[in-house]
């Protein structure tokens, strides 16, 4: 058999040579989108982390490059108190408004939890909120809350209880924005909720019900225990979204009134592109980063394999 | 039974099965009627905000600001709105998406690919990566783009605003796709590679064609984000390049609250979303979540 040696060496050869052809392929089909990818967001976020240890400003151009005091932007946030105001007002808002489309989002899929055709239909339609382009939720929200042309107001009105628009009124400027956004965002929540609710086995809740459990011990034992996950997760990414709320503080209050609506990312908008203090900015952006990664970080801590679907 | 009867017949048989066993019929019906009621009431209150602005869109301009339940539904805003900037910076939305899109698919597409066909070591860390880029606050990559952009020259233009685009866009052609191409058996591939195929002349034979309507879905998407881009194209255009987001608010600022045209402009704008959001429908959840649910 010695003369087959050869042809199993070459055969060796051959696939050897495929595997390493299949490979660099492989590797030339990836590469252009990682180096394209790190090339817009690794550098960007370097440059970033650099230019918020110089107090870069285009009004003086002896900023540039200054690194003489590379903690400055950072120590100065420390005593910022717009900065800290921003900070409050950024979890009030993320707060309130996650915490809202979790339970209006939770409430409307369970009402559509139904087998049904008319139900399946009309869960289509509650997505638009969602899809809609987020400046013209801005808009239809700055409609609504504007007295002259709001229907809500002008129904007030007829029944006797005029009230002052919502978005120039310090306290509840931040309220009416978190109303816009839940509005727009619930339809996320539902669906998460929809699709898993599709995953709970039957038996368990039948079960239950023999054993005499009411709806209510059955749904808050039972269907809670198989939903938390999903809203867990639900939520975390709800709030990372939240963090970068703009459309709808820019048209319906512009930070205001005063800075009643200024949250962290508005305020960084503004000390960038209003008063071009660039380092400042980065270093505030430095700061929302941070908070981004640490909510992802938990997500892909808790949960992440948690919530199937299909 | 003809195919009428079977149709109407269709949804009481849906009914029937989703309640197995006896069925009480006063009861039952009656709590059936009210949670179609209450199902019904909820999304005529959830699309009320909505459709309001589409009729202030259709009323003649000079009574925006009448109670009137009752108008004669016209198009001069839309009207008014085409002899100004405005189909300007519906173009330059259109390439701008389209521009971002092609460009995310041409790279974004064959990395997918490689991801769920060759498992590497730190597969899972690379593909995380991807995903987390997503998650960054526009404003970090702004401020960045920005003055890059002064130095370079490439602010204000179509080019630089569907580039910075592709930073959330490659995710999601990433993301999407790889769900796709996993559903695709590799067999037919290790076939046409026998049959002398390069990966590459495999994956365009063989795999592509089959992961079509997933492209196509995947397209759409990346459109609808381009498209409903506000933070970046406000920051980064200011004339030429502004696309439709940001030409609305101009008319919140400098033409002194024209509503018919303020809404005839948010009508238009989210046209194409809702027209190709009729068309993906069927990936909707799956697009919507991409990331947020693991496959």
């Amino acid at each position: 058999m010695a003369f087959l040696k050869p042809v199993f060496a070459n055969v060796d050869r051959a696939a050897a040579g495929w595997e390493r052809r299949r490979r660099r392929a492989y590797l030339a089909g990836l590469l252009p989108a990682l180096v394209v990818l790190g090339v817009i967001t690794l550098l960007p976020g370097l440059f970033l982390l650099g230019v918020s240890l110089t107090p870069l400003s285009l009004v003086n151009p002896s900023t540039v490059f200054d690194f003489s005091d590379p903690l400055g932007n950072y120590r100065e946030l420390l005593r910022d108190g717009r900065f800290h105001n921003s900070v409050l007002l950024q979890l009030h808002l993320s707060a309130t408004s996650v915490g809202l489309q979790l339970a209006v989002g939770l409430g409307v899929a369970l009402l559509l939890n139904v087998r049904a055709r008319f139900f399946e239909a009309i869960r289509t339609a509650f997505l638009i909120p969602m899809v809609l382009p987020p400046i013209v939720v801005a808009l239809i929200w700055k409609i609504l809350y504007t007295p002259d042309v709001s229907p809500l107001h002008r129904l007030l009105e007829e029944v006797g209880l005029p009230i002052d628009s919502l978005i120039t009124d310090p306290g509840l400027a931040i309220w009416a924005i978190a109303v816009a956004e839940t509005w727009q965002w619930f339809p996320f929540t539902m669906l998460m909720v929809l699709a898993t609710l599709q995953l709970i086995p039957d038996e368990p809740l039948e079960a239950a019900r023999i054993d005499g459990a009411s709806r209510w011990q059955v749904f808050r034992h039972i269907v809670l225990a198989y939903l938390r996950p999903a809203l867990v997760v639900c939520g975390l990414f709800r709030l990372i979204d939240s963090l970068k709320a703009f459309p709808l503080i820019y048209v319906l209050t512009n930070g205001g009134p005063g800075t009643a609506t200024e949250v962290t990312n508005y305020y960084g908008f503004i000390e960038a592109f209003n008063f071009s203090y660039w380092g400042y900015a980065s270093a505030i952006a430095v700061i929302m980063l941070g908070g981004a990664f640490a909510v992802s970080w938990l997500v892909s801590r808790l949960g992440w394999n948690e919530v199937h679907h299909d | 039974m003809t195919d009428a009867t079977r149709a109407a017949a269709a949804p009481l048989l849906a009914r029937i099965g989703a309640w197995p066993g006896r069925v009480r019929p006063p009861r039952w019906r009656r709590h059936r009627i009210g949670l179609h009621a209450a199902a019904l009431a909820l999304l005529l209150a959830v699309l009320f905000p909505f459709g309001w602005m589409v009729q202030m869109a259709l009323r003649p301009p000079g009574e925006v600001l009448d109670g009137a339940l009752l108008f004669q539904p016209t198009l001069e805003n839309f009207a008014a709105l085409w002899q100004g900037h405005f189909p300007k910076s519906f173009l330059n939305s259109v390439l701008v998406s389209s521009l971002s899109t092609a460009a995310s698919l041409a790279l974004g597409v064959p990395a997918a690919y490689v991801l769920t066909r060759w498992r590497f070591r730190g597969r899972g860390r690379v593909a995380l990566w991807i995903l987390a880029t997503r998650m960054a606050p526009p404003i970090a990559l702004t401020i960045p783009f920005f003055l890059a952009y002064r130095w370079v020259g490439l602010q204000d233009s179509v080019v630089g605003l569907a580039l910075i685009h592709m930073t959330f866009n490659i995710s999601i052609v990433v993301w999407f796709m790889q769900t796709f191409f996993a559903a695709i058996p590799r067999s037919l591939e290790e076939a046409a590679w026998i049959d002398g195929c390069g990966v590459w002349q495999a994956f365009r034979r063989v795999t592509l064609p089959l992961a079509a309507p997933g492209l196509a879905a995947t397209a759409v998407f990346c459109f609808i984000f381009s498209w409903n881009d506000f933070f970046f194209a406000l920051i980064l255009t200011r004339t030429s390049a502004v696309t439709a987001p940001v030409a609305i608010t101009n008319f919140l600022q400098y033409e002194g609250w024209e509503w018919g045209k303020i809404a005839a402009a948010g009508t238009l704008v989210m046209l194409p979303v809702l027209a190709f959001t009729l068309l993906v429908r069927k990936y909707l959840v799956r697009g919507l979540t991409a990331g947020g649910l693991k496959d």
